[in-house]
């Protein structure tokens, strides 16, 4: 199977370039990640990718695929067309090979407070929820930020310093659905004005990539009603 | 701008001013086919009426509107230079102010 992977080494390579690799021990059910650490191993140690779970848990092995972006890990061999062209995520600072600077998306991530902002005082044991509030959260919580949507978004191209993004944005209405969350006025006031909410146009790559299945552009409307409703 | 019109209140103002525009522009298509008009008298005479005037009126402020929303989306997506952006967007805003000031004198001259 043939492989074309994007290189890159700034200490020592004047510009990027693609570099076509061959495996020819295809196992049935081998995955994209498998391909790259038997390339790695077998045919060039220096190609450099991030990995770790190797099942779509920990979100590390985000790449570019044939033009998309996927988790490397849960990517069969089978569906991908040759040479299967592999890239790191798009629009991202590259630090070697398929390893780019997250420290953007990352900045966004933090920007949203993507954790639970409680103004009542602690209770005894803990903040209890109705079987109804907690399935407000499906489809939220899920997210392993491995920045598939961000970086599928022509806005967040555009924008990337002020567009918080399709996956801060899908966090931040995590925390806004949250029936434990006090914080809604602070929270819905940091994301008013043209850029960091309203850059998003709908374009729904990121639902179109999200390895999870989830729906960031839903998420980005609700906060945009949850917004109106809170202004009239 | 503000802070507060550029983001919510923009992303509004361009749905209820799209919902106006398709909405005129149905009704208008309606109405012209069902009751088409002889001429220039009878053409002077319907924008004579109120009803007519302030339907015309608001449909042009809605049109200024969304052009704003719309154009500075664009600016604002694809300009990544922030002094021609802002530059760009002064020209967007002088533009309009031209077109509406424009629209005030052919409104009052006509009603």
């Amino acid at each position: 199977m043939k492989f074309l992977v994007y290189r890159y080494n700034p200490e020592t390579d004047a510009a990027p370039y693609m570099q076509p690799f061959e495996l020819h021990a295809v196992r049935p059910g081998m995955m994209l990640r498998d391909a790259l650490l038997e390339l790695k191993a077998a045919q060039d140690e220096g190609l450099t990718f991030r990995h770790s779970c190797g099942e779509g848990v920990c979100g590390s092995d985000g790449l570019n695929v044939n033009g998309r972006n996927v988790l490397a890990c849960v990517t069969p061999l089978a569906e991908l067309r040759e040479p299967v062209t592999v890239r790191p995520l798009p629009k991202l600072p590259v630090i070697r090979d398929l390893v780019v600077d997250l420290s953007q998306f990352y900045h966004h991530y933090r920007a949203v407070k993507p954790y639970l902002i409680a103004h009542d005082p602690e209770p005894e044991v803990e903040r209890l929820q109705t079987p109804e509030q907690r399935a407000e959260l499906d489809g939220l919580y899920e997210c392993i930020l491995c920045a598939c949507c961000s970086t599928a978004c022509p806005s967040f191209w555009w924008n990337p310093e002020q567009f918080r993004g399709p996956a801060a944005l899908l966090q931040a209405w995590r925390f806004l659905a949250d029936s434990r969350d006090h914080a809604t006025s602070e929270r819905l006031e940091e994301l008013d004005g043209p850029y960091r909410l309203f850059r998003c146009h709908t374009i729904m790559n990121c639902v179109e990539v999200c390895p999870k299945g989830l729906n960031p552009t839903r998420a980005i409307g609700r906060i945009k009603a949850l917004m109106l409703r809170h202004q009239v | 701008m503000s802070h507060q019109i550029s983001g919510l209140r923009a992303w509004m103002l361009q749905r209820l001013s799209a919902l106006y525009l398709a909405g005129y522009t149905l009704w208008a298509t309606v109405f012209f086919l069902l009751n088409p008009i002889p001429d220039h008298a009878a053409w002077h005479a319907l924008w004579t009426q109120p009803a007519m005037a302030i339907g015309a009126t608001l449909l042009f402020v809605a049109l200024l509107v969304h052009a704003w929303v719309g154009m500075r989306d664009v600016i604002l997506d694809y300009v990544r230079w922030p002094l021609l952006r802002l530059a760009l967007l002064a020209l967007l805003w002088t533009w309009l102010l031209v077109l509406a000031v424009w629209l005030v004198r052919v409104l009052i001259g006509v009603m």
